[in-house]
């Protein structure tokens, strides 16, 4: 009775100091116990954040010369007069248009390369393009006027 | 050799006289050591604005354009051979350029400011301006400049 009562006190000892040898000794008492704790583990780490891209980004924005691969040639009048205004002749700003700065700068040169040529008039638009399609809004611009 | 392209405006002229002047500027192009690659006709047609030249007033005129090779130290001489002709009314010679592989930049161009490139240069170059300014909490209860 003695010895019983000796050994419960020690195991109470045990568990009353040291918690953390609890659970060893736990572990080594109910072996299957401690294979549900690893699974445990196992999900908790599965559940950590993934080092991924981000899953919602857009795709790049593109140009409609990008977009379309066309690069601007001071012979192609048709489409160098889309970016001018049949008003004043004036070519469109970035603003405007919404083309990338390369492109912008490539339609601008080619613009000015067609008016030298006389190709391409620079105070109006050419009275055969008047009813082209519209490939932007200038009262709508893509970023507000300096204005 | 590299490769030119010389755009020409032809006063109003009829067909055989105007076989006469291409035949003219493609011989002072071949004479000068140079390689023909390609003539285009791109049509008579009202020119987008009067244009005076040779003291004649000219509101027609034929569009021709023709690709060479030739050494760029003849360009000058093509030039003030051309310019002396006065059936021809406008003549420009352009360098003939591959178009450059090119990605579109409109995205990045459209982030708001604080995370544009250019935008964080500028900024960048600001500060590396400014001059060095003294720091009053530095400890030392005096000025330790000349006022």
């Amino acid at each position: 009775m003695l010895k019983i009562a000796k050994f419960i006190a020690h195991n109470a000892t045990v568990v009353n100091i040291t918690g953390s040898r609890l659970a060893r000794t736990s572990n080594r008492f109910y072996a299957q116990t401690g294979s549900v704790e690893d699974k445990n583990i196992t999900t908790r780490d599965s559940d950590e954040p993934i080092d991924i891209t981000n899953p919602f980004e857009k795709d790049p924005q593109q140009c409609i010369l990008c977009k379309n691969n066309i690069t601007p040639h001071y012979k192609n009048v048709r489409l160098l007069s889309q970016f001018q205004s049949s008003y004043t002749g004036r070519i469109y700003g970035r603003h405007i248009t919404g083309l990338c700065k390369q492109k912008q700068d490539d339609v601008e040169r080619a613009i000015l390369r067609a008016q030298q040529c006389l190709l391409m008039p620079g105070y109006h638009k050419d009275l055969d393009f008047l009813q082209d399609p519209k490939l932007f809004d200038p009262e709508r611009p893509v970023r507000p006027h300096k204005y | 050799m590299p490769s030119y392209e010389l755009a020409l405006v032809l006063r109003q002229l009829p067909r055989p006289e105007l076989i006469s002047v291409i035949r003219r500027t493609a011989e002072a192009i071949l004479d000068k050591g140079g390689i023909i690659r390609k003539l285009e006709n791109l049509g008579t047609r009202a020119l987008p604005h009067k244009v005076s030249e040779h003291g004649v007033v000219h509101r027609v005129g034929t569009h021709f354009t023709i690709a060479f090779d030739t050494a760029p130290t003849k360009i000058s001489d093509l030039k003030e051979e051309f310019g002396r002709d006065i059936d021809i009314v406008r003549r420009y010679i352009f360098k003939v350029e591959e178009p450059e592989e090119h990605k579109c930049t409109l995205h990045e161009e459209m982030l708001p400011p604080a995370y544009r490139k250019d935008v964080q240069e500028l900024i960048a170059t600001a500060q590396r301006k400014q001059k060095p300014k003294y720091n009053y909490n530095s400890g030392l209860d005096y000025y330790p400049f000349q006022k």
